[in-house]
């Protein structure tokens, strides 16, 4: 991590009765600097808060939005949960991934693409659902969800 | 002291306890009360994460987590209740849902805890068919350790112990839910002194030694109480043996002295017992029967009496008290200065492991020897107990009598030679570095003709025609001698001693 990392996390410190708080905050730092949160950095974490190595790999692997390696530029989380599923989710992740040409938690050779599934976005109002970088897309159908795929750069 | 009841029987407990360990002070434990466990562990910070030890606590609605509630006094506790079982069922049904069910080929089947609590306390039957989650089998976790994936059940035990006993924290539950998984940090080993104690502690069949793996099922085993004899930590082991042969060590408890662990290479020394063994007896680098070389022995040091010849014994760190006490009675007797000893010495660490590399140093300072690796010069008759000290320091002696069990150069150059039983081949007693006297039981039967050092320099004083000394002996009797006559072993005999042995006045 860069110093300027460090730094905002050791900003953090105060905020928090224990050090260790400030852990999930600081993870997120990282994940923005690099993209994901590697063994090494979990290394560099721990020595940061005075923990094992471990212990920020249990909270690191805990979460979903948490990466331990490399991600694609762009990320797309298709929502299966139940409503979603029932409007078509599961098809259209099925045919995502052979538009893509990877499964389900892979990123495409390229670098340009992490396409993986997701539990309930709380949108299911509009379901089908995706996440793309952040932004959803509702109301999906197969066309419409590859259109948006390939956009991305 | 606050008093706690479980199931109508009243206890008085220490302060500021949780109901298991609570019992657990007590002693009673699965012995006389019975909360099945899983995470729980007596030397282990507490976990609540299996919920196996669900009690009712009178005054609370919900059941209680036995392992993390604390004891307050007067508190009422039942473990037979309906409502009891039926969440041991439920957890027990929980924890098997993703087990692959093969104890056949499981190394744990016969000390798993999984299976006697599902005996115990589980249902006859699975009520699922799905399919069982995907998981890793034989994974190699280092030197010393396989693990099952399949088998774990996340008790967080091996976990704990990484990172609360050796500091090295090298296994987490990674993921979350249904897909957690025992792993090891990315690019990381099991790798440290005290590695195979995980494979102990861990209730099921997932963590075993690559050691112990299906070498044999463990009903066909006996389980000795003995002491580790590879530093002066003493730790307090079993032999588990089976014919005539030992299969491993395990740890045995002993909050005084190395609480529920050792070092793995402690562990691992059974392996050293029958390495080099002397076995034959010699006199004039000739072998002969074991009669005529203690008659050899005994005339040698006749004749250096009779002549004014000095004698001088040196002394083992590695043989019992009662060996030593008998060699004290012997240089007594024929006007002899007090044996000396060498130790060997190595690293040591902040745990258990001791710098000296012997399990009896302490044993031969209470008696009176001294630790001297000097040469004793030129003499007549040595009687020397194994091999630490140096061979150039006795090159003055005349007759080199040598009571080993290895067949060391020095049993080379020794003038008359008697192969010694191992420790584990007798019975008796070490006190450890800090004077706790600890007894350890005979495990293996000789397969050669071999005494204890006791009972050959027993001999040898018989044959020498010392006054008042025969040929008959019995451990027992010297133990019961050397607690009357040596300060500090007041009460202190292979007959008053428990498995946890005693500390020296
Ligand atoms: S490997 Fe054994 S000790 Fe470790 S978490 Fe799994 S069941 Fe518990
Ligand atoms: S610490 Fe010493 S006594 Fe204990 S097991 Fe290791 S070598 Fe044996
Ligand atoms: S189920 Fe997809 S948004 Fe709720
Ligand atoms: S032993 Fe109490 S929750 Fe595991």
């Amino acid at each position: 991590m860069s110093p300027e990392t460090q730094r905002k996390i050791e900003a953090l410190f105060p905020r928090y009765p224990e050090k260790r708080g400030a852990l999930l905050p600081a993870i997120y730092l990282v994940q923005a600097e690099k993209g994901y949160v590697g063994p090494q950095d979990a290394r560099a974490l721990a020595e940061l808060f005075g923990l094992e190595p471990v212990d920020v790999w249990e909270v690191l692997t805990f979460y979903n939005m948490f990466y331990t390696s490399a991600q694609g530029r762009h990320h797309v989380y298709v929502c299966t949960n139940l409503p979603c599923s029932l409007r078509g989710a599961r098809t259209l992740l099925k045919e995502l991934e052979s538009h893509l040409g990877i499964r389900c938690g892979q990123t495409t050779p390229d670098g340009r693409v992490t396409l993986a599934h997701e539990e309930c976005l709380g949108s299911c109002g509009t379901a089908p659902v995706m996440r793309v970088d952040g932004e959803y897309v509702e109301n999906l159908d197969l066309s419409e969800a590859k259109r948006v795929v390939d956009s991305l750069e | 002291m606050p008093t706690l009841t479980i199931d109508g029987t009243e206890y008085e407990v220490a302060e500021g306890r949780m109901i298991l360990q609570a019992i657990d002070d007590l002693g009673l434990l699965m012995s006389g009360v019975d909360i099945p466990h899983y995470c729980w562990h007596p030397k282990l910070s507490i976990d609540g994460s299996c919920r196996m030890c669900q009690v009712e606590v009178e005054g609370m609605p919900k059941l209680q987590i036995a392992c993390n509630t604390l004891v307050t006094d007067g508190m009422v506790v039942r473990t037979d209740v309906e409502r009891v079982k039926k969440a041991q069922r439920g957890v027990m049904e929980l924890l098997l849902i993703n087990h692959p069910l093969d104890c056949p080929i499981c190394d744990q089947a016969g000390e798993c805890t999984l299976q006697d609590y599902a005996f115990d306390y589980g249902m006859p039957g699975a009520r699922t068919e799905e399919p069982r989650r995907p998981a890793k089998k034989a994974m190699d976790l280092g030197p010393t350790i396989v693990f099952d994936q399949e088998r774990c059940i996340l008790c967080r035990r091996c976990v704990r112990f990484c990172r609360e006993i050796p500091k090295t924290g090298e296994l987490g539950v990674f993921a979350r839910g249904d897909h957690s998984l025992l792993e090891l940090f990315p690019g990381t080993e099991l790798d440290n002194p005290y590695s195979m104690n995980v494979a102990d502690i861990c209730p099921v069949g997932a963590l075993t030694t690559k050691d112990f793996r299906f070498k044999i099922r463990v009903w066909f085993l006996d389980d000795v109480e003995s002491i580790c004899n590879q530093c002066s930590n003493g730790c307090n082991i079993y032999a588990s043996r089976s014919n005539n042969r030992i299969y491993r060590y395990l740890p045995r408890r002993n909050d005084s002295v190395n609480d529920t662990w050792i070092c793995d290479h402690g562990r691992l020394s059974y392996q050293l017992i029958m390495e080099n063994r002397l076995t034959e007896p010699r006199v004039s680098r000739r072998g002969t029967s074991y009669a005529d070389a203690v008659r050899a022995a005994g005339d040698a040091v006749r004749a250096a009496r009779e002549s004014g010849g000095s004698i001088v014994g040196v002394a083992s760190p590695f043989v019992g008290n009662e060996d030593l006490f008998v060699l004290k009675q012997l240089l007594e007797a024929v006007g002899a200065p007090a044996a000396t000893f060498a130790v060997p010495r190595g690293e040591s660490d902040e745990l258990l492991v001791k710098t000296e590399k012997a399990p009896n140093a302490s044993g031969a300072r209470a008696l009176g020897f001294e630790e001297s690796d000097a040469s004793p010069g030129a003499v007549a008759v040595a009687l020397v107990l194994g091999h630490t000290l140096a061979e150039e320091c006795l090159k003055g002696v005349e007759t080199l009598i040598l009571l080993d069990t290895e067949n060391c150069s020095l049993a080379e150059r020794a003038d008359i030679v008697l192969p010694a039983r191992s420790f584990a081949e007798k019975e008796g007693s070490f006190t450890n570095h800090a004077k706790r006297v600890q007894r350890f039981r005979p495990i293996l039967e000789p397969t050669f003709e071999a005494l204890s050092e006791g009972e050959i320099l027993q001999r040898i004083g018989a044959a020498a025609g010392l006054t008042g000394w025969t040929a008959s002996y019995d451990v027992h009797e010297v133990s019961k001698r050397l607690s009357e006559t040596v300060a500090g072993f007041d009460g202190i005999n292979l007959d008053s001693l428990d498995d946890q042995g005693c500390e020296l006045a």
